[in-house]
């Protein structure tokens, strides 16, 4: 008894710490004003966002799982057949192919081709997003990105919020796994309880308890 | 009529004799403990690993280009519940990895190794050292920073083996000088088929060999099964059964609510050859082996105590050839089992932890104790001979 008890909790704590003490968690924590996180987090921002980010970011990045490309592959004519070809997000083959003269042409400007902002928000955390898109040479000095909206937390924040809106779930969709979670869960909470009492029922009849 | 369909086919297949002779007049001791579940519960998360691995496979391209897009897009975007498929495959791993670690500490506890269980315990290492090739190669699949990175620091571990040999073993394994499409080919290859037929066959096996040797117990007295036991249906089976329940209870508590841990955030970037990630480190279940190769200064020494513990491992049943069975009834064992218990946990938090000269010395510490546990294993089997002698062959 003492011994389950004692090999219990300490592989419980082991596991407890392994999971808190995570390895891949971030480094570095970063900054954000409570009223510019909850812009982030709304989902009513994110058109706004879009547009925003057409106007100041555009230029350089893609958004390519909103089909979102940057300024100089948006005006190129083949774009639009192509998405007849493949549909509004393009391969990235085909991508990268299809643009080479742009792409090559951007990393020419800035030493490498600006990254693609697609899941850039689960990979950076809204923290860092907020202070790099501020201030980059501050977060990343030397960095070839230019500060272009410095001095604007609010749009930043709504800049942000859509590019959450491309790599996360919306709330919506949120909910619905939340609730398929709940429902999953008790199903099989349910479903142990039941079969336990059945056996204990059966055993009783088999004279076993 | 379903019943005449049922006997039509019975008479011909004799399923319900294999039932019963299997099932029902199998029987097994009424005293098994909770641990005793996590065989079962293994055998469900390797049919969970399967059933979404396969429904993985429909969309997921492996290709350098597309690979990574066709995981974060294509499953995690665009098909309809996918999303659901992939976190059960990426926690469904780690949870299959705890399972068999805790499956494996069990069976050390109970002596489950001895014999007539020698093979049982060898084909069971075989599936871990298979499963832990499997794990790592599923790593690299989503081609993101951290499959990328994690591939390139353990294809450099061969390196450490002097002269030309570890270089060529490092070479064939990414087929190439560097990782690339080819890497990620051969990798997509072994990971949905070559390793999981293997697993396939091995598991299947096990199962064999455990109902051959008979369950083990935890008392370490080999019972008559004719006199004491209890029929495993539905003794066992609805026991485990409700564990099982139980058990995807939490898993899916972990799959819809808490999967950041299982799905890293630096793995949502693309792998970039040319950037290194700030913090490159393996996933949990390595992390013991990975703090014995960095706790040891020299290289090729590092490399040959982590093969060693997994050696020693392997070869534990002839290690331990004391006539008493189970920690229960083994007091000098059972103190051995605490250390090593307490080693291996050290040495996976130690792993998570910044390399500083303090955590070194520690690793270097809870290596000997691991070491400590298998290399007392023949003394205390000496002395445990003793003891059986003067008792007179009574092994209670
Ligand atoms: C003039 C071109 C240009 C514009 C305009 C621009 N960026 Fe960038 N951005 C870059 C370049 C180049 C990099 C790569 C920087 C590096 O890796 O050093 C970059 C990198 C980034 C990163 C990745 C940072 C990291 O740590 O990897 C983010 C996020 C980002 N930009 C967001 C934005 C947002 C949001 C806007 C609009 C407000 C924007 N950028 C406008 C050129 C630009
Ligand atoms: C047998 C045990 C198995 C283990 C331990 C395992 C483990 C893993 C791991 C750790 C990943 C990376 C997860 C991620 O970050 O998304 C992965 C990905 C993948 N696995 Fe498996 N796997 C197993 C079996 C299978 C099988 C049988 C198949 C196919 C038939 C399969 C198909 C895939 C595919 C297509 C991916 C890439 C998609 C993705 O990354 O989500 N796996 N696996």
């Amino acid at each position: 008894m003492i011994k389950t008890a004692f090999f219990t909790i300490l592989t419980l704590v082991f596991f407890y710490i392994i999971w808190i003490n995570n390895v891949f968690a971030p480094h570095e924590t970063y900054e954000m004003p409570e009223q510019y996180k909850k812009i982030a987090e709304d989902d009513r921002y994110a058109k706004e966002g879009k547009q925003l980010f057409e106007q100041n970011c555009q230029a350089c990045h893609s958004v390519r799982y909103d089909a979102v490309y940057p300024s100089a592959i948006q005006a190129n004519p083949n774009l639009k057949a192509l998405q007849e070809q493949y549909g509004k997000v393009l391969p990235r083959d085909v991508y990268e192919s299809a643009f080479q003269a742009e792409l090559a042409q951007l990393k020419e400007s800035f030493g490498k081709v600006p990254p693609d902002l697609s899941t850039i928000y689960i990979a950076k955390g809204k923290e860092y997003l907020f202070n790099f898109i501020l201030e980059p040479q501050k977060v990343l000095p030397g960095t070839s990105m230019p500060a272009v909206i410095t001095g604007k937390p609010e749009e930043t924040a709504k800049i942000i919020s859509y590019l959450r809106s491309v790599s996360e779930p919306s709330s919506s969709e949120k909910a619905k796994r939340t609730l398929m979670g709940i429902g999953t869960i008790a199903y099989l909470v349910v479903m142990g309880v039941l079969i336990w009492i059945w056996r204990s029922r059966i055993l009783k009849r088999m004279g076993l308890h | 009529m379903l019943g005449r369909i049922g006997k039509w086919i019975d008479e011909r297949t004799h399923l319900s004799d294999l039932w019963r002779s299997q099932m029902v007049d199998y029987k097994v001791p009424k005293n098994l403990t909770f641990p005793y579940a996590f065989g079962v519960m293994a055998l469900v998360a390797f049919a969970i690993q399967i059933i979404s691995g396969i429904f993985l496979t429909m969309y997921y391209q492996p290709n350098v280009q597309t690979a990574f897009d066709s995981v974060n897009y294509t499953i995690m975007k665009e098909v309809p519940f996918m999303w659901l498929i992939r976190h059960v495959h990426a926690a469904g791993a780690n949870f299959f990895l705890a399972i068999v670690y805790l499956h494996m500490f069990t069976g050390i506890y109970y002596n489950a190794y001895k014999k007539p269980r020698e093979l049982t315990w060898i084909v069971g290492w075989l599936i871990f050292f298979v499963l832990l090739m499997t794990a790592l190669s599923g790593y690299l699949l989503p081609w993101g920073q951290l499959s990328y990175w994690g591939m390139v620091v353990t294809t450099e571990i061969p390196t450490s083996i002097p002269g030309p040999l570890g270089e060529a073993i490092s070479v064939w394994m990414k087929g190439g000088y560097e990782l690339g499409q080819i890497t990620l080919g051969r990798f997509f290859g072994l990971h949905i088929w070559l390793l999981p037929l293997i697993l396939l066959g091995l598991v299947s096996l096990h199962l064999y060999l455990v109902r051959a040797a008979g369950i083990s117990n935890p008392e370490g007295i080999e019972i008559d099964k004719k006199k004491e036991g209890v029929p495993f249906h539905p003794y066992m089976t609805l026991k485990e059964a409700a564990y099982v329940m139980g058990y995807l209870a939490v898993f899916f508590f972990f799959v819809f609510f808490y999967m950041h841990h299982f799905l890293p955030p630096d793995n949502f970037e693309p792998a970039d050859p040319f950037k290194t990630p700030p913090h490159i480190a393996p996933e949990w279940y390595l992390l013991a082996f990975y703090t014995v190769f960095r706790s040891i200064p020299n290289k090729f020494l590092g490399f040959v105590a982590f093969s060693l513990i997994l050696l020693l491992l392997l070869l534990l049943p002839f290690l331990d050839f004391s006539p008493y069975k189970s920690a229960r009834r083994r007091s000098l064992f059972f103190a051995m089992y605490i250390v090593l218990v307490i080693s291996s946990m050290a040495l996976t938090i130690l792993g998570a932890m910044p390399p500083t000269p303090t955590n070194a010395m520690l690793g270097l510490v809870f290596t000997a104790g691991l070491f400590s546990f298998f290399l007392s294993l023949p003394i205390i089997s000496i002395i445990e001979w003793g003891w059986y002698k003067t008792r007179g062959g009574d092994k209670t």
